[in-house]
């Protein structure tokens, strides 16, 4: 099993997909430091894609230091992740910008969309 | 490296224009997506390339050899999947796999005990009994376990339930994953699995290529582009320019349209183009390409079904 599911949409590639789905469990801690990065192998058989499309996941997540390649053992999480606050919110880049698109075509305000975000944040976090 | 380059290959059924003068090339080690409409020629170019038809003329190359010279020798390299090239399908699944065995120096007995695992087949009756989900696994795995260089499949998805296809798929993974990796050509309508899995396209309209290309670079200059802003509809260029499809300013303030050929330049371009406005961007699935390529050509002759 991976440690992340993705369900597959149409209309982004899916090696865009799967970089999301992958950054997005290293950078919220599903994934820990030093801990072992799923195969190229066992990313093309459980998620069905092609083995280059896998590799190429693999490739692009140890170049931007998110895993490292230890001989021998395979690819695990980088010990350090580079996990600012920053890095963690670029995850989340293409939903808000999704949102923002969405927002500003159905003629919100800028106050509005905000109003609207800050409402799910207080029901998902209450404050004591 | 090519595992298959044709070269002006052609074939006629009497009138028919079924291939005509394709040129095409098969990068090794792809996974190559055949699509097509009903009648485009997907099958007959397949049984051309497998020399299983004679070309009327032109040529396909395949494994580095002429096709029309291909010998029983050289289908010890070369699978074929179809629906219906089950033989002998009066035997049950182990004489079956111990007859296909016999035939392949390179049988891979390990890989066979795996697949048959992972496809739990009935052992006890006979193939031609079997359901068609069940009779494409036993022709998917008497042909994987001998581990072809290319591996050819015809339509190998169509009427099967989605647990079949994820079998089925993750048998073909296990041979394209493998150190010495296999070329894959498959034709096929279900385009959301052949988008997942392939990572070459090429497109067949009327026996010939409509394009062909690294699935990553179609989808960076296929992209969906909407403009919106006031008056973008008296902005409008007229004729459209080329590479842009089904331009339609949909209102006053929104135009939107297909751009074929976009490039790191184009939003550029089309915010000058358009004062005042907005531009977005979108990539899109492998089936909207296909069906935007294939309206654009609608002329009906040479269909073959």
């Amino acid at each position: 099993m991976l440690p992340f599911r993705i369900d597959f949409h149409s209309g982004e590639p899916v090696y865009e997909q799967v970089i999301y789905a992958a950054k997005k469990a290293i950078l919220s801690g599903v994934l820990s430091p030093g801990e072992r990065f799923p195969s190229v192998r066992s990313l093309s058989q459980e998620l069905k894609i092609n083995p280059n499309t896998a590799h190429k996941v693999v490739a692009a997540l140890t170049a931007e230091g998110l895993l490292a390649v230890h001989p021998g053992v395979g690819t695990v999480v980088a010990p350090s992740v580079p996990g600012s606050a920053e890095d963690r919110a670029q995850v989340l880049v293409q939903d808000t910008e999704r949102l923002v698109v969405e927002a500003s075509r159905l003629g919100l305000t800028e106050e509005q969309l905000l109003n609207a975000v800050r409402k799910h944040w207080r029901k998902l976090n209450p404050s004591p | 490296m090519n595992a298959i380059e044709c070269d002006g290959l052609t074939r006629h059924f009497g009138n028919i224009r079924a291939v005509e003068k394709l040129t095409l090339q098969v990068p090794a080690g792809s996974i190559f997506a055949l699509l097509g409409s009903n009648g485009a020629g997907k099958t007959t170019l397949l049984k051309l390339i497998l020399n299983l038809l004679r070309p009327s003329s032109g040529q396909a190359r395949v494994l580095g050899g002429d096709s029309a010279k291909l010998r029983a020798d050289n289908f010890q390299r070369i699978g074929y999947v179809a629906e219906d090239v089950i033989h002998p399908d009066w035997m049950n699944l182990s004489s079956f796999l111990g007859y296909h065995r016999s035939l392949y120096r390179s049988w891979d007995s390990k890989l066979e005990s795996q697949l048959r695992d992972k496809f739990n087949l009935p052992e006890g009756i006979a193939i031609k009994r079997f359901s068609r989900g069940m009779r494409m696994k036993a022709i998917l795995l008497s042909t994987l376990c001998f581990r072809p260089e290319l591996l050819v499949l015809d339509e190998p998805f169509s009427g099967l339930d989605p647990q079949v296809r994820d079998d089925l798929i993750e048998g073909i993974l296990e041979l394209t994953a493998a150190d010495s990796p296999c070329t894959v050509v498959i034709s096929s309508h279900d385009i959301a699995e052949i988008e997942r899995l392939a990572d070459w396209v090429g497109i067949l309209a009327h026996g010939r290529i409509v394009l062909a290309e690294a699935l990553t670079e179609l989808q960076f200059r296929f992209r969906r582009i909407e403009v919106v802003g006031p008056d973008v509809r008296q902005q409008m260029p007229d004729p459209a320019p080329a590479g842009w499809i089904r331009a339609e300013a949909t209102t006053p303030t929104l135009i939107q349209f297909i751009h074929t050929q976009f490039n790191t330049n184009t939003e550029a371009e089309l915010r000058s183009m358009f004062v005042n406005a907005r531009i977005q961007s979108s990539q899109l699935s492998l089936r909207d390409i296909f069906l935007a390529t294939s309206k654009s050509s609608t002329s009906t002759d040479g269909l073959l079904t």
